[in-house]
């Protein structure tokens, strides 16, 4: 299995527990917003609030080719208000698209990331943030 | 009880480093690596910083205004030193550029305070410097200045145990900045090409409490990090002790390889002497040398040749060739384009040992 892969279970596995048991999209938006800040606070000492400001908001910008509706207008400087929104639009959302539109920013950002410092500094920054497979689950099974 | 204290050696894990320092750096010093873009300061501070840092004592690395974090991790981790496992076990990067940015010395001062409490380490780098000099310009009068800056973080981090370095561009000949009186230790990073060679050259410009190896030294930068030539320093002798080593001393004459030049030379070269074999093209300088070290394999003595010229692949004397790929003698095959000679006298001494 790829490593790309790994890391989009990873954040797919991540959001859906956050969220709960038969969630619906609000707690689906929740969810994806509190992974993001974790991701932001482990990633903030490193390259400061600026890289990340820009990492975030390309990923977002990527994320909305595959779902226009997260287009968000207006200034996005104000991080705290730009997630707000983000929210709004993932909660007004069916749950399932909410999970895809809320992995896919996630996973954007995280490729972005790898990008530029690669796969390896990325698994040891992020890898706290990430729910860890549970012993005797599908994804050892297979292993 | 009047013991004087003693000062602790670091091993940089710089090939090179620890000789030129005196032995190594000094544990809990203040230190500072200066020299223009490009140079290798943060290379250098990298490699010192991975070598260092444990689990036990681990290092912290603040970025400050110049280059952009994401990119600095991006090219260091293409060096071999660069170890992933290190990261956020024994060393932690720490961005300061958005403390910087309110301009307010103090609340940086205060922000290292919190970090270095935290995190307790016995390696501390900030990178780079040099913004911080051009802020402090800016600065209004009345606010912590520079100078006061340095040296309090200088104090604070002595008292919290850790040695330092400051990485900055700041290094002007004609107006030495404050900040270098402050500090225990400057390393000074030069770039120069000649002609059509670069060559990069680092100097210890001060390091209290040892003798360090004065002069510029020159130093490579490959994937594996920085190589240091120490300067080729010829050792005084101070004529207070004969010397009574056997190889200067001995009588022994090593045979040439030509019998009857054996014979004009009155049974062979004397050992430890050197030769200067001189002559115009085709007088059979390479031959003569070839000779002697063909002389040399047949009595089980191991040779060496350092080769500016021409590589004894392309030479029409096979025997050379055939020693070298046999591994009867060493070749040091000198790259003209960037010629050092105290890389060639390193290379020249491993191969020797």
């Amino acid at each position: 299995m790829p490593t790309m892969d790994i890391y989009r279970e990873a954040i797919r596995r991540t959001l859906t527990q956050r969220a709960g048991d038969a969630p619906d999209a609000n707690a689906v938006a929740e969810a994806a917003i509190s992974t993001w800040q974790k991701t932001a606070a482990q990633i903030a000492p490193v390259i400061g609030v600026g890289g990340i400001d820009v990492l975030f908001n390309r990923s977002l910008h990527l994320t909305c080719i595959a779902f226009p509706w997260l287009t968000i207008v207006g200034d996005h400087r104000d991080h705290s208000a730009l997630l707000a929104n983000i929210k709004a639009h993932l909660a007004s959302r069916d749950t399932d698209i909410a999970v895809e539109a809320g992995c896919t920013l996630l996973v954007t950002f995280t490729e972005l990331l790898i990008s530029l410092i690669g796969e390896s500094l990325v698994e040891r920054l992020l890898g706290p943030v990430w729910v860890p497979l549970l012993p005797g689950s599908e994804q050892e099974n297979k292993s | 009880m009047n013991s004087k204290v003693t000062i602790n050696r670091l091993h940089t894990g710089v090939p090179g480093l620890d000789a030129i320092l005196g032995g190594g750096l000094p544990e809990l010093s203040f230190n500072l690596i200066v020299g223009p873009p490009g140079s290798g300061k943060t290379t250098l501070a990298h490699q010192i910083m991975f070598a260092l840092a444990t689990r036990e004592q681990p290092a912290l690395f603040f970025t400050v205004l110049g280059e952009p974090p994401l990119k600095m991790l991006r090219y260091q981790q293409q060096f071999s030193f660069f170890d992933f496992d290190k990261v956020n076990e024994s060393i932690r990067f720490v961005n300061l550029s958005d403390d910087f940015a309110t301009g307010n010395f103090e609340q940086v001062l205060e922000r290292i305070a919190q970090e270095v409490e935290a995190y307790s380490p016995a390696l501390v780098i900030v990178d780079s410097f040099r913004p911080v000099m051009l802020e402090a310009q800016h600065q209004s009068k009345g606010v912590l200045s520079l100078q006061l800056f340095i040296q309090q973080l200088g104090t604070q981090l002595s008292g919290w145990q850790a040695t330092t370095f400051l990485v900055g561009e700041f290094l002007s000949k004609s107006d030495p900045h404050p900040v270098l009186t402050v500090a225990d230790g400057l390393l000074s990073l030069d770039q120069s090409v000649y002609r059509n060679s670069m060559v990069r050259k680092m100097q210890v410009l001060k390091m209290r409490g040892q003798e360090t190896l004065p002069g510029m030294h020159t130093f490579r930068i490959t994937s594996t990090g920085i190589e240091i030539f120490p300067a080729a320093v010829i050792l005084v002798d101070a004529g207070d002790a004969p010397v009574t080593s056997g190889v200067l001393r001995s009588n022994k004459r090593l045979t040439m390889g030509v019998p009857r030049l054996d014979e004009m030379l009155g049974g062979g070269l004397p050992s430890g002497y050197s030769l200067l074999v001189a002559g115009p093209s085709g007088s059979g300088k390479t031959i003569l040398a070839t000779a002697f070290l063909a002389e040399g394999v047949r009595l089980g003595e191991a040779g060496v040749i350092v080769a500016f010229e021409q590589t004894p692949s392309q030479s029409w004397i096979r025997t050379l060739d055939d020693m070298i790929r046999a591994g009867q003698i060493g070749l040091i095959n000198n790259r003209s384009l960037d010629l050092s000679i105290d890389e060639i006298v390193q290379r020249l001494i491993n191969l020797i040992q």
